[in-house]
């Protein structure tokens, strides 16, 4: 055969073997696509409600912070010893309604395979019982004091460094509970559980303010939120602050006017409601947007969802006559700050006179740079202040009833407290156990079962401190007693 | 695409090749080798393969002796489970299985409640649901005992069928070189033999794997070991269930210990749908709560034979319970009507048959029933959210499960085969029932058949007979207390002719 032939031979067979090349990529592309990336939307349920949407709707958080689904099913099962008691992730003290697969403010959604991941419900989603003997009644959009936030951190990062976390045991143990593809289990086996094993790793360098044994633990219902974004957003180097707060309560921000001068979080370091749901969404995302429109869209629902959203009333019995006389104590002793021009508006820290140290957290340089990396995604939102806090808002108390422990690092177990000298205050007690304390106004934060279920909250540790706020402390105990009747009326 | 390779006017590259003498020798040599190594594959295949599960036409057989999948994930190997009653005799309390009260019928190789099925290469044995459902019943000491299916199983020591094992495992003589021959032996008495790869691969690998497996369940279950003896015919259902989730039980709450509760009754089904099941009524689906008692049977999600497991679920939707076999005094009984109506019917149902009545079905709230709230409180609301994640990923995926605060009003149908009485089989009879707690027996024997018409009961006087030993049970002990149940509403004041009517009435339940 001449030259020519042999070089039209060669030819057809490359434009055949490119063909087949061509199929066998655009089919590899397909599958790897559909079992990695495509996106699923969640089940009808899930938006059913706008309740259940906030609880259980997807923010986007499973992109860049998912977590497989089998191997977040499977790892309470092999690493019990890991969480704070029996129970699974039920111990971490996550809002969990019965019947539901996973607690609120967990997500299930596929995106190529199924993943967990977390929406604002988590931290804000309250619960109480009436006695230890009731289920809990759950209040969305409240303070979630139960969750213990630093310790579900804590807990799949300290999974992933243990030897045990290999794909030979979590195959076994995915075994047990489901019957995965051989695709899917050769997928899990080679890369799912080493990248998950690879991320969670990642997280303690990233977190490492979190490890800390010179700070005390949050402690359930707690965040140093403010070292979040510095650390994780901001990436600045580790400094020695330390200022945990409470999960605040998140029900109707339509009260917030940022025209007025009213700020949000606890110390005004932010604009506006709206900044303060994109701020920490992004905080659960911890990576940009996916998709900004489909993010922007949910933060608008669920500002709206916010605004309207209105505090639970007090659900027990209310001694009208008395409440009528706190009224009247209200009005003199608490009004002036707590409903009126000052009220959502930040006051000096000398004239409150509480613990200092979430002020410390945060400051100019950090709000500054946070807002340019937020505007660097194509996020326009007014933000955080770029200015020095020197104090802490003056809260709205609607819902007040349920927002215990009291101040902003909830260092005040209860109303009752509240009204008493620092000195008088508790000095240890036991914060999460969610059993209603109607007498003193707050949770049930002593005895067996509250230190049993709940976690310790010293007030002589640092950021837990339970000075200032000494209004309304050298009041008669009758006026006390009124005042507290009054204040579950809010 | 053979163009791919060669051209047409050319010989292919394969003759080509195979025109070489040396080629055609390699060629041979190489496939020789091949061609023994595929063979023996295939056989190994096709002796590791293979899921058969013994099967039972008829359901009676099939409730006894039929699968529940159980073996798959948790089946002892049948040879190995043959085995160790005679290698670890002294873990038992007496001459093999039966020693354990588990019923043993004419010519069967495996007690009531145990199934077969052939699965990676061994026969594996486990329990199915029969186990802790049916039981027997003598009329006197000589009779023979009777069958009865559906009823609790209330000689069956499950605690000590647990330690059983646990304690086997654990011993130096749980191995091949024990295990393997006694194994062989019995065998052999069948005319059999256990073959080459049975004997040093089959069989020693298995005893290995099933001694890890025991000493890791031995660890995940060593809360049994420090509870008080559950006795015969009864378990810490709840706490054992933790375990499904690994749980670390030696964090729980105290409250949450030591709730052994006797096993009910499960015929007549379907007109229970909807009712809150269980003694504290923590779940109204049927379906969920057989599933969750399967787990029992050693099975899994993946591994549950859900058609076997249908098949029993469907008979015991309109499964008769048996009838009371012995005389009724029909105008004692009839007077008996009366009473019954007047003082049960709203809770227990308007007959044996008839579930209607206000509150039947419901949970009464431990306050107003009284009764001892250690099985109540071992149901923890923690369990109850991790036990909505079972079945995940599945349609049938548990949503149904709820702590309550109370114990369930029961239907009383096939009342007279259900003592002892109250959840925790704390009441003898139920003429003592009808007796304030603080007339009730304080301790009596657990796990005797012969059957006592006069009381409406088992006999409970029988410490022992021949070399068989029955438990005492002592209301004193955490979780076998018999108060509650009591009060004027509850019968317990009414005259002695108005008790023994009641009493005479129920036998026809």
């Amino acid at each position: 055969m001449d030259s020519g032939q042999r070089s039209g031979s060669f030819k057809r067979k490359l434009l055949v073997w490119l063909g087949v090349l061509v199929v066998v990529g655009a089919i590899l592309g397909y599958v790897g696509w559909t079992k990695f990336f495509r996106e699923e939307p969640q089940p009808d349920w899930v938006t059913s409600s706008a309740d259940m949407r906030f609880k259980y709707g997807s923010i986007g958080a499973e992109h860049d912070a998912g977590i497989p689904y089998w191997i977040f099913y499977v790892l309470p099962r092999m690493f019990p010893e890991k969480l704070p008691g029996p129970g699974g992730y039920a111990s971490l003290g996550v809002p969990w309604e019965q019947g539901q697969e996973l607690p609120v403010g967990f997500t299930k959604k596929t995106i190529g395979f199924p993943r967990v991941a977390n929406t604002c419900a988590v931290c804000h989603t309250a619960t109480y019982r009436a006695s230890p003997d009731d289920t809990p009644v759950f209040i969305a959009a409240g303070n979630g004091h139960t969750t213990n936030v630093e310790a579900f951190f804590r807990y799949l990062v300290d999974c992933a460094k243990d030897p045990r976390f290999n794909a030979d045991n979590l195959m076994t143990e995915i075994n047990l509970v489901t019957k995965l593809s051989w695709f899917d289990s050769l997928s899990y086996r080679f890369l799912i559980i080493p990248m998950t094993k690879k991320a969670l790793l990642a997280r303690e360098a990233q977190f490492k303010w979190v490890y800390r044994t010179d700070f005390p633990d949050w402690g359930r219902g707690r965040d140093d939120a403010m070292n979040l974004t510095k650390y994780f957003m901001i990436k600045v180097p580790m400094d020695d602050t330390f200022g945990p707060t409470d999960m605040p309560s998140i029900w109707n921000l339509q009260k917030y006017k940022p025209e007025k001068n009213m700020r949000m979080n606890w110390a005004g370091d932010s604009h506006d409601p709206r900044s303060v749901i994109i701020d920490s969404a992004l905080g659960l995302l911890g990576a940009p947007p996916h998709n900004k429109g489909e993010f922007l869209a949910q933060v608008d629902w669920l500002y709206d969802y916010l605004a309207k959203k209105p505090a639970p009333k007090y659900p027990f019995a209310i001694d009208k006559a008395r409440a009528a006389a706190g009224e009247v104590v209200y009005e003199k002793i608490c009004a002036n700050c707590h409903a009126s021009d000052k009220t959502g508006t930040r006051i000096p820290l000398a004239e409150v006179g509480t613990d200092k140290d979430r002020l410390d957290s945060w400051n100019k340089q950090a709000a500054i740079e946070a807002n340019r990396i937020v505007t660097a995604m194509g996020i326009e939102r007014p933000g955080l202040m770029e200015e020095d806090l020197n104090g802490y808002d003056v809260p709205f108390l609607d819902g007040i009833w349920l927002r215990a422990p009291y101040l902003h690092n909830g260092s005040v177990p209860t109303m009752r407290d509240m009204l008493t000298t620092p000195e008088q205050r508790a000095k240890v007690f036991y914060r999460g156990y969610d059993v209603y304390d109607p007498v003193n106004v707050g949770f049930v934060t002593q005895g067996a079962e509250a230190e049993r279920v709940g976690t310790k909250h010293d007030t002589s540790q640092r950021g837990g401190r339970n000075m200032g706020h000494v209004f309304g402390t050298n009041l008669s105990a009758d006026d006390k007693d009124s005042l507290i009747e009054y204040m579950k009326t809010l | 695409m053979t163009y791919l390779f060669t051209s047409a006017d050319e010989p292919g590259w394969l003759s080509r090749l195979f025109s070489k003498r040396w080629i055609r020798i390699l060629f041979l040599l190489l496939a020789i080798p091949t061609l023994v190594a595929g063979a023996f594959g295939i056989y190994l295949w096709h002796r590791f393969s293979g899921d058969t599960a013994v099967e039972y036409a008829d359901i009676e057989q099939h409730f006894k002796y039929g699968s529940t999948g159980g073996e798959r994930e948790s089946g002892f190997p049948y040879w190995i489970f043959q085995a160790l009653p005679q290698v670890c005799s002294e873990h038992l309390p007496g001459k093999g299985y039966a020693s354990l009260g588990l019923i043993f019928e004419h010519g069967k190789d495996l007690p009531i409640g145990m199934s077969k099925r052939h699965f990676t290469g061994i026969d594996r044995t486990f329990l199915n649901c029969a186990v802790c459902h049916a039981s027997t019943v003598r009329d006197t000491v000589q009779e023979k005992p009777r069958v009865y299916l559906g009823m609790p199983a209330m000689q069956l020591d499950i605690m000590g069928f647990e330690k059983f094992f646990f304690s086997c495992a654990a011993d130096p003589k749980f191995a091949s070189e024990f295990i393997v021959p006694e194994a062989r032996r019995l065998v052999q008495a069948q005319g059999g033999d256990l073959d080459l790869i049975d004997r040093y691969l089959v069989y020693p690998v298995a005893v290995a794997l099933m001694r890890e497996r025991l000493l890791m369940l031995a660890g995940r279950f060593s809360f049994v070991m420090s509870q008080p003896d559950w006795g015969p015919g009864r378990v810490d259902t709840f706490n054992s269930a933790k375990v499904i989730f690994n749980f670390p039980m030696h964090k729980i709450a105290d409250a949450e210990k030591n709730a052994p509760a006797d096993f009910p009754s499960i015929w007549l089904q379907a007109p229970r749908a909807g009712m809150q099941l269980h003694w504290d009524g923590n779940n109204t689906k049927v379906e969920e709560r057989n599933k969750s008692a399967a787990f029992g049977t050693g099975t899994t999600p993946p591994t549950i034979d859900l058609k076997n497991i249908g098949r029993i679920e469907q008979w015991l939707l309109k499964k008769e319970p048996p009838k009371y076999p012995y005389p009724v005094d029909a105008a004692k009984s009839a007077r008996g009507a009366g009473l019954y109506k007047e003082y049960c019917a709203d809770c227990h149902g308007a007959s044996g048959r008839n579930f209607s009545g206000k509150a039947v079905g419901k949970v009464t709230p431990l306050q107003d029933i009284g009764t001892d709230r250690r099985r109540l409180d071992s149901y923890s609301y923690d369990l109850a959210v991790n036990q909505s994640t079972l079945y995940a990923g599945y349609p049938w995926r548990f949503q149904h499960f709820r702590k309550t605060n109370g114990y369930a009003n029961m239907p009383l149908d096939g009342l007279w085969l259900r003592a002892p009485y109250l959840h925790n089989g704390s009441v003898p009879t139920l003429r003592d029932l009808l007796e304030p707690s603080a007339r009730r027996p304080k301790a009596f024997y657990r796990g005797y058949d012969v059957y006592d018409p006069v009381k409406v009961g088992f006999k409970t006087n029988v410490a022992q007979e021949g070399a068989r030993k029955y438990f005492k049970l002592d209301t004193e002990v955490p979780g076998n207390g018999n108060g509650g149940h009591e009060g004027r509403r509850f019968g317990t004041s009414l005259s002695i002719e108005d008790k023994e009517s009641l009493v005479e009435f129920l036998k026809t339940f």
